[in-house]
């Protein structure tokens, strides 16, 4: 019977077709180790795709890591997460102040105020050294003549239907004489040190109504407010000058320069580009090219982590993304009008292949597969080791290990259950680090039950945070006791943790007013304490943390139900509305100190990131006051004191910074190359905030496990 | 559209039927002798069993905690024996051995395993009815007004379409969406596992309700002025249940796999629910470390489901007179 | 029979707006934002949020925002939120790489369902028709990412070669054969696993069609005449059972487009599903409903080719 025979030899020969290709495939032990290209390829796996390969439109982790190594910035950390210059050989920070002439006002001594008077006195008072602290950083008062110019400001008004919204008003401001102060390094005091000469609330009064001009006078009451901001009496201009790295290029040849700084911070600031980055570069004033090695940025006020925004932002080639690139762009797709009007940076082909003047260039990009880089050998800081980089993008974290235990992948953060395993292991290497985030319970201060500051203490007081470092990390974390990465000066080594103290923590809920019940639950006026403790699902972390504090807290006649939600609900439904009582969650922080959005009292409206509604006064006036400050060691004691107020009001239970294991094969190292020629190597060894790539364009993979 | 092959109630096949037997004693026969859907049976009653004591030993009377958190105890290999020095004595399990082990939390994971059979086959059954409810009264409808018209369309046309509409949605993709959008509760997860599944069953019942519409002793009860309500539920339900019980069978199986699935993608039942399919979820990540934690909940997920599957094959055998003892 | 083919084509366009419209509603109605507005972005300032809605035009009424989508499905414009590419050509890509996984899939599926299904009916209630009945429901009862690691884990200990993912990496050298059937090596577990639960439920469907067509008495009639065995079986019989199988290449067409998650997940398959799924959780709108969009067009294309298949094979059927 042919159809018999048909419908049986049918399927032995799809599987005999489709099993032979196992015979065509190379081993694992063929691929890693008969294989000397594969030594100089470097793969390392992500649970998530890069979502654009651009830092000016950026914002996921798995995008920074492949942007890291194609873009470079103008500064980043070194060793000691100090800022080092990388495209910037140098750097300065200085200020540049105005202060306004004021008519209305009279000196000390009773004289009117004059420019020319001001001036005088200044430079005198100066030469006396009645200025003290401006010895030697007031560098020059100059006289500046009035100017005019024009500009517009945002009011806020309703739109037809009611809803809020706002308008731009256009605004001429004749701008009086002034004086600019010219300083050697930023001081936000400047002014109240000059107190000597121009005396206290120089700025009171001030007739700005006289210099601002509205065309629409129906907008003049609402302008009155705002005088201040248009055309301020006391001004802070500081100013950082980068003098760039010469002789750099970029992957296609193009030399580097200032304009193609001047050109990325554009991109971030056009509106088209929607770019995530816009606020740390908001404060920018002005990016003014002096000559192609050398730039000056001007900010319109103070705020000292805006140069921390240098060592994040990789810098763009202008000439493949300006104007011009731009209209070429949309005549080869032969768009249409309504689509060049719209047609912005987010549109370019760059950003799936991007071109930088980073240690690897780009080749490939296979969605949710692969990105493949390869070695520029024309890096300006010497061509990395090895030859290409491959990034795969494998979702599962199981299949995720199976590869790396194959050799298929080079290096696997572990789960902190698998530390040991690995710890123990010969043929791996295995890097503990405290990263830059903590885990913590956050409450919402708007509500009555967590108001009292004592309730707060207690509910941390009932949780045995070591236990949970112990069992649920297996000791791969360390305790948190605030708001600032454990492993930076900003944090204050000083503050005690909270001790484990359930009695304690009843007497404390005692001196707050709550009795323990016939039931044994906690009772106040009639209410037992009882509350809903949420966190995202997904993480195995804090799913068990939700389990383990339900325990404790029942233990003390708490009441609380826990739930899970789903990311995207979780954020849109409980965080962003602030409806929700309390949460588990976790900050990764950024190195610099302003914890502006997180703790500040103004950032607890709906959609802002205080949702825990935390209000102190002192800590708002610490934020700014940090904000503010350039010089490190003060920052350093601003950063301590709020550290210190911040664990006093306890908005959060602060638990832990989890340590993060990075594991890698034991064949990997660190070349070194002596002027013969010769080859050293040397065991990688994690720098200060545990990353372990730091000397990553110096790595390579052997032959042979090396002994050290 | 297509007319179901013509599916005859009691046509009198070859073989010793005994003439005193109601068609329902003949299946039962049938059913006994399929060894494989009497071992499915076996399982499932035994799951019944177990389902009921996880009800009520671990929530009415606790003699087995599957809340209890050990933390010095975690990852237990089953069958260790418990230690009195790291556990307060409260908290020692029964017996004093974890049968299956401890979970990463200390747990016991044969605690939780009873209390998940219980809310594992909940979710089975409950989704099932749903999807049930609805495919009868769809496919029925469609069924037995199918020529009434609605303006211009009639009623078969138009709940057939829907039914389309709701099949051009891939499914387990609805399920995700609907189950990543409301809150993942126990309730919701029954809901949408049913709500989504019951297009087989109405296209199934219409196909019954379409053949038996021509039958004798509807048209004779028809005639006869019978009302309508009694001629549908006492007279043609019954009928067209057989094939139906068959899929519900099957389905419960199916809903039981679709929830291990959510809870793969982290959108199952959240803690501290406790369904085979979470727990499995959950140990995947410990397969090396502790391979317990998988390979308990996956075989007790195969073993349950392929008695649901075998004892759903075997019904199909057994109610089906056309293929009865040949 | 053409007025039958047009008047169900017009009627499921009907029903594809209906769809659209529901699809769109639902998922613009539901909680959840697309990622890019994720508030909880330290960087992201109110205006910045309020400038990014407003590209992604979520302030627009409900109905304006379903007519902007259609606009830009068909004018080919629509631009995924995630990363701005154009939506069909992504789409597209995705399809290139499941369409190897379903082609492979659906042929394991049909080669092997028959014979065994075949098998099985003739030796009805023999070891071989319990044994494959056994097997067949294990398959299709074992949750599929259980199976799926069981199954990676044994293949990557014994036979110490790569299966996650579509190619093995770093072997650039190799000739073309090598690429191909290293290409083809990754294919072959991923689609026997997909292909496992298809395998149970055709040959089943397979066996229990045979077994109603043995019964008939033109079969009878062929037996009693003395026709052999095997003839009745694959001659008489076979052809019969076969009718229904026709229309269910109708069915398979949606199947191109309903790759799944969680297998594409385990073996790192860029395919279709994950597409779908990543588009979910980050509630990026035009692709999630550019792909249920597609995914219904198939299904009806499917539906609409079953009953014309159904109409032209089965000549009982009539349509007015």
């Amino acid at each position: 019977m042919r159809i018999k025979r048909v419908l049986i030899l049918a399927p032995l020969l799809l599987l005999a077709v489709l099993l032979q290709s196992y015979l065509w495939v190379p081993t694992y032990d063929r691929q890693a180790r008969g294989n000397r290209a594969r030594l100089r390829m470097y793969v390392d796996a992500s649970i998530g795709d890069a979502q654009i390969l651009n830092p000016v439109l950026s914002a996921d982790s798995a995008s920074s890591t492949i942007n890291g190594q194609v873009f470079d910035t103008l500064l980043d950390f070194d060793e000691n997460l100090e800022l080092r210059g990388r495209l910037a050989t140098e750097w300065e920070v200085r200020e540049v102040a105005y202060l306004l002439v004021n008519p209305e006002k009279r000196f000390p001594d009773g004289s009117p105020v004059t420019g020319p008077a001001l001036v005088e006195r200044l430079r005198s008072a100066l030469a006396a050294g009645n200025l003290p602290a401006l010895e030697g950083v007031l560098t020059g008062v100059t006289l500046l003549p009035p100017e005019s110019r024009s500009t517009s400001i945002a009011l806020p008004a309703t739109d037809a239907e009611g809803a809020p919204t706002s308008t731009e008003v256009a605004v001429e401001i004749d701008v009086p004489e002034r004086v600019e102060l010219r300083l050697s390094r930023v001081d936000q005091d400047l002014f109240e040190r000059l107190a000597p000469v121009i005396g206290d609330a120089y700025a009171a009064g001030f007739p700005h109504e006289r210099f601002v001009r509205v065309a629409d006078a129906a907008q003049r009451p609402a302008l009155q407010a705002r005088l201040p901001e248009l055309l301020p009496v006391e001004e802070h201009n500081p100013v950082i000058r980068f003098r760039l790295r010469p002789g750099v290029r970029f992957h296609d040849g193009h030399a580097f320069s200032a304009e193609d700084v001047a050109f990325t911070y554009r991109a971030i600031m056009d509106p088209k580009s929607l770019s995530p980055r816009t606020s740390d570069f908001e404060p920018i004033q002005a990016v003014e090219v002096l000559d192609p090695q050398n730039l000056r940025v001007v900010y319109k006020r103070l705020f000292s982590p805006a140069v921390y925004a240098w060592a994040y932002m990789g810098i763009l080639p202008k000439h493949r993304l300006d104007a011009a690139a731009m209209r070429a762009e949309m005549d080869a797709k032969n768009l249409s009008e309504a689509a060049r009007a719209r047609f912005g940076l987010r549109d370019m082909p760059f950003n799936r292949a991007p071109v930088g003047t980073g240690p690897f260039r780009f080749v490939e990009w296979q969605t949710d597969e692969l990105i493949h880089l390869r070695r520029f050998d024309d890096y300006w800081e010497g061509p990395p080791e090895y030859a290409d980089y491959y990034f795969r993008i494998v979702p599962d974290l199981l299949t995720q290990e199976v590869e790396f235990r194959t050799g298929a992948i080079d290096a696997y953060g572990t789960l902190p259950y698998q530390v040991a395993r690995y710890r123990d292991d010969p043929r791996y290497q295995s890097f503990s680090s405290l990263g830059f985030g903590y885990s913590y319970i956050g409450y919402n201060q708007r509500k009555p039950l967590f108001a009292d500051p004592r309730v707060r203490r207690a509910l941390g007081m009932a949780i045995d945070v070591d236990e949970i470092i112990q069992y649920i990390l297996y000791g791969e974390g360390e305790r948190v006791t605030g708001p600032y990465p454990k492993n930076t000066d900003w944090y204050d080594p000083d503050v005690e943790p909270l001790p484990y103290d359930p009695e304690g923590a009843l007497r404390l809920l005692e001196e707050a007013g709550w009795r323990r019940n016939a039931d044994g639950l906690l009772e106040k006026d009639g209410r037992i304490f009882e509350f809903n403790l949420i966190t995202n699902n997904g993480n195995p972390i804090r799913r068990n943390i939700l389990t383990i504090a339900q325990n404790a807290w029942r233990k003390i006649g708490i009441r609380c139900n826990t739930q899970l939600f789903e990311w995207a609900v979780f954020l849109t439904d409980f965080v962003n509305t602030g409806d929700f009582d309390a949460l588990v969650l976790g900050w990764s922080m950024g190195l610099d100190p302003d914890l502006y959005q997180i703790f500040h009292s103004s950032q607890t409206a709906p959609q802002k990131l205080n949702f825990a509604g935390y209000a102190s006064a002192e800590a708002d006036e610490l934020i700014t006051r940090i904000r503010r400050e350039y010089d490190r060691d003060e920052q350093v004691a601003l950063t301590r004191a709020l550290h210190r107020r911040v664990a006093q009001d306890q908005p959060y239970t602060f638990l832990f910074a989890q340590r993060s294991t990075q594991v890698l094969d034991e064949k990997i190292v660190i070349v070194r190359r002596d002027a013969d020629g010769s080859e050293r190597y040397e065991k990688i060894e994690p720098v200060k905030g545990g990353r372990i790539a730091f000397h990553f364009n110096r790595w390579r993979k052997l032959e042979h496990a090396p002994r050290f | 559209m297509s007319a179901a092959p013509g599916h005859v109630v009691a046509e009198p096949a070859g073989g010793p039927l005994r003439a005193s037997e109601s068609p329902l004693q003949q299946a039962w026969r049938m059913l006994r002798r399929d060894r494989l859907a009497m071992a499915g049976l076996a399982v499932l009653a035994l799951l019944a069993v177990a389902a009921g004591a996880g009800k009520v030993l671990t929530e009415w009377y606790v003699v087995f905690d599957p809340a209890a958190v050990r933390l010095p105890e975690k990852l237990r290999a089953p069958l260790s024996v418990a230690d009195a020095e790291r556990v307060a004595p409260e908290d020692l399990p029964a017996l004093g051995i974890y049968l299956l082990g401890t979970d990463e939390l200390g747990r016991d994971v044969f605690a939780r395993m009873l209390q998940g059979s219980f809310v594992s086959l909940s979710i089975g059954f409950v989704a099932v009815g749903i999807s049930v409810a609805i495919g009868i009264l769809i496919g029925g409808l469609s069924g037995y007004y199918g020529n009434v018209k609605l303006g211009f369309i009639t009623v078969d046309t138009l709940l057939m379409r829907f039914t389309d509409v709701m099949l051009s949605f891939p499914t387990f993709f609805l399920i995700l969406t609907v189950v990543a959008l409301l809150p993942p509760s126990i309730y919701n997860i029954m809901i949408v596992i049913g709500v989504t599944s019951w297009m087989g069953t109405a296209r199934l019942v219409r196909g019954e309700f379409l053949s038996l519409r021509e039958q004798d002793f509807v048209v004779a009860a028809q005639a006869l002025g019978l009302p309508e309500r009694r001629i549908i539920f006492r007279h043609m339900v019954p009928n067209a249940i057989a094939p139906v019980l068959v899929s519900a069978t099957i389905g419960v199986a199916s809903a039981i796999l679709t929830e291990s699935a959510l809870s793969f993608l982290g959108f199952g039942v959240q803690p501290p629910d406790a369904t085979w399919g979470n727990i499995l979820a959950d140990g995947r990540s410990f397969i090396f470390d502790a391979p317990w934690l998988f390979f308990v909940p996956g075989a007790a997920i195969l073993v349950v489901v392929l008695a649901f599957n075998l004892l759903g094959e075997g019904l199909r055998e057994a109610l089906n007179p056309k293929l009865r003892s040949r | 029979m053409w007025t039958f083919v047009i008047r169900s084509v017009l009627q499921r366009l009907v029903l594809l707006v209906v769809i659209s419209i529901l699809a769109h509603s639902v998922v613009h109605l539901a909680p959840g934002e697309p990622s890019q507005v994720d508030p909880s972005n330290p960087r992201l300032k109110p205006e910045d949020i309020a400038r990014i809605r407003e590209a992604f035009r979520l302030d627009e009424p409900i109905h304006l925002q379903y007519a902007y989508w259609i606009h830009d499905l068909f004018t080919g414009e629509l631009k995924s939120f995630r990363d701005d590419q154009p939506v069909l050509p992504k789409i597209w890509r995705r399809f290139l790489n499941s369409l190897p996984l379903f082609v492979c899939a659906t042929l394991i599926v049909w080669t092997l369902a028959f014979p065994t299904g075949i098998a099985a009916a003739v030796r009805r209630g023999r070891a071989f028709d319990r044994g494959s009945t056994f097997l067949a429901y294990a398959m299709i009862s074992t949750p599929g990412f259980f199976l799926a690691y069981v199954l990676i884990l044994w293949v990557v200990d014994t036979f110490n070669v790569p299966v996650i993912g579509m190619r093995t990496f770093g072997m650039d050298a190799g000739s073309p054969v090598n690429y191909w059937m290293d290409r083809l090596w990754h294919l072959v577990i991923p689609s026997a696993i997909s292909a496992l639960g298809g395998i149970a439920v055709l040959s089943r469907y397979v066996r229990s069609q045979m077994l109603e067509v043995v019964g008939q008495d033109y079969v009878r009639t062929a037996r009693a005449k003395g026709v052999a065995e095997d003839a009745v079986i694959y001659r008489h019989a076979l052809r019969n059972a076969l009718l229904p199988f026709v229309t269910m290449f109708g069915f398979l067409i949606p199947g191109l487009i309903g790759g799944s998650v969680i297998f594409e997940t385990i073996f790192a398959w860029p395919g279709l599903g994950r597409l779908g799924y990543d588009a979910i959780l980050g509630r990026d709108f035009p692709v999630i409903l550019t792909l249920n969009f597609i995914a219904a067009v198939l299904t009806l294309a499917g539906t609409l080719v079953s009953d014309v298949l159904y109409a032209v094979v089965d000549p009982r059927i009539r349509y007015d």
